[in-house]
């Protein structure tokens, strides 16, 4: 039990995939405009990790190592279409607030990622449990990044003005905040866990 | 040799499953997927054409199109508009009195950036309906157009043209064509 606890955990720090494996970038950079956007964007690639890491581990058996990249992926994409025709047809609410981003996350590198490095190889308990906490991490870190930037450039955080005593720069929540934030933190959070060690 | 024809095979039957069960859960959902769709239209309708109280489904060439109705009267049209945006169509509606003077717009399905070209349709807190469409409200369809009677979104210049534009043109081609 304080194995898979510490499986669950090892995502939302350790190995978190945002800060620390550099994973998922793209997405990264591009929802995260609002804490709202990266709420959604952050469960919705939870739940798709989940599923496909818990499927890729049931089938690892059968899959031959060479071809195995491929048959990750035609898995991850029936995952991610399987869910958003669900969403449409039984959570037209919640397919309205996510709609545009579950397609994305069959961009997102961290699914094949966690495919790859842990679920081919784990059992499927494991996997599912590892893709929970990447998932998560991935959420925190989504949400962390985008609270700075709505808060910074658009005066509001999760839609509800915080002051008008400034004019928020627009820059933030267009491209140039994104790489801004995400290089800072990770520059941050580069020498945190180097004082950590040391 | 023999490799490569075992490992063609697995591949192609995990392929297999995939479509099968992709085509299996497309039956399943499509029926209710439709029917949310529906149910959307006509709550779309109801907004931009409060006044109405029955809408006649029609269409005219390609134009798809409703008869806004306030007992037997006719008293304005909405019809579907489609745009093509930042990141692919852009489904409206728009509803408009007889002369064309726009009572307001509902975007159905976009699939703009999150967080700029999005903005086409999200709703400030505490507003009913999303701000950048209030801004047609009472404008002539036929002739409006970003600048003039609409302000573009900052960072979203290619959405909000994509909106204002597809609704001037099918108006015009739908008034044209509409007998009176």
């Amino acid at each position: 039990m304080r194995g898979s606890l510490s499986e669950l955990i090892k995502g939302l720090w350790r190995e978190n995939p945002t800060f620390r494996m550099m994973l998922g970038l793209c997405p990264t950079l591009a929802v995260s405009t609002s804490v709202a956007n990266g709420l959604g964007m952050g469960l919705a690639a939870t739940f798709v990790l989940a599923g496909s890491s818990a499927m890729v581990s049931t089938v690892r058996g059968v899959i031959p190592e060479k071809v195995r990249i491929p048959c990750f992926i035609v898995i991850i994409a029936t995952f991610v279409t399987i869910t958003e025709l669900l969403m449409k047809a039984y959570t037209p609410l919640l397919s309205r607030a996510l709609g545009i981003y579950v397609p994305l996350i069959v961009v997102n590198c961290i699914v094949l990622g966690r495919a790859e490095a842990f679920a081919s190889k784990k059992g499927v308990i494991s996997s599912t449990i590892d893709a929970i906490g990447m998932g998560l991490g991935f959420t925190w870190a989504l949400c962390f990044i985008s609270a700075i930037r709505e808060i910074l450039g658009n005066g509001t955080i999760l839609g509800l003005q915080i002051s008008d005593r400034f004019e928020p720069p627009l820059f933030m929540i267009l491209a140039p905040g994104a790489l801004l934030t995400i290089g800072l933190l990770i520059g941050l959070i580069n020498y945190l866990a180097s004082k950590q060690k040391a | 040799m023999n490799q490569l024809v075992k490992f063609g095979l697995i591949l192609g039957v995990i392929c297999l499953i995939a479509t099968l069960v992709l085509a299996v859960t497309y039956e399943i959902t499509k029926p209710k997927i439709d029917e949310q769709m529906r149910l959307e239209v006509q709550s779309a309708l109801k907004r931009i054409m409060p006044d109405a109280d029955s809408f006649d489904a029609k269409t005219l060439d390609d134009i798809e199109y409703f008869e806004a109705r306030k007992g037997a009267e006719l008293v304005g049209y909405c019809v579907k508009v489609t745009g093509f945006g930042y990141g692919g169509y852009i489904r409206m509606i728009v509803g408009m009195d007889r002369s064309g003077i726009i009572k307001g717009v509902r975007v159905l399905e976009h699939q703009e950036t999150p967080g700029l070209g999005s903005k086409i349709n999200e709703t400030r807190p505490g507003e009913a309906e999303p701000y950048f469409l209030k801004q047609f409200k009472g404008k002539q369809a036929r002739t409006v157009s970003v600048k003039k009677d609409i302000d573009a979104i900052t960072g979203a210049t290619i959405s909000s043209r994509a909106v204002t534009d597809a609704i001037s043109k099918t108006a015009t081609e739908f008034f044209n064509k509409v007998k009176r």
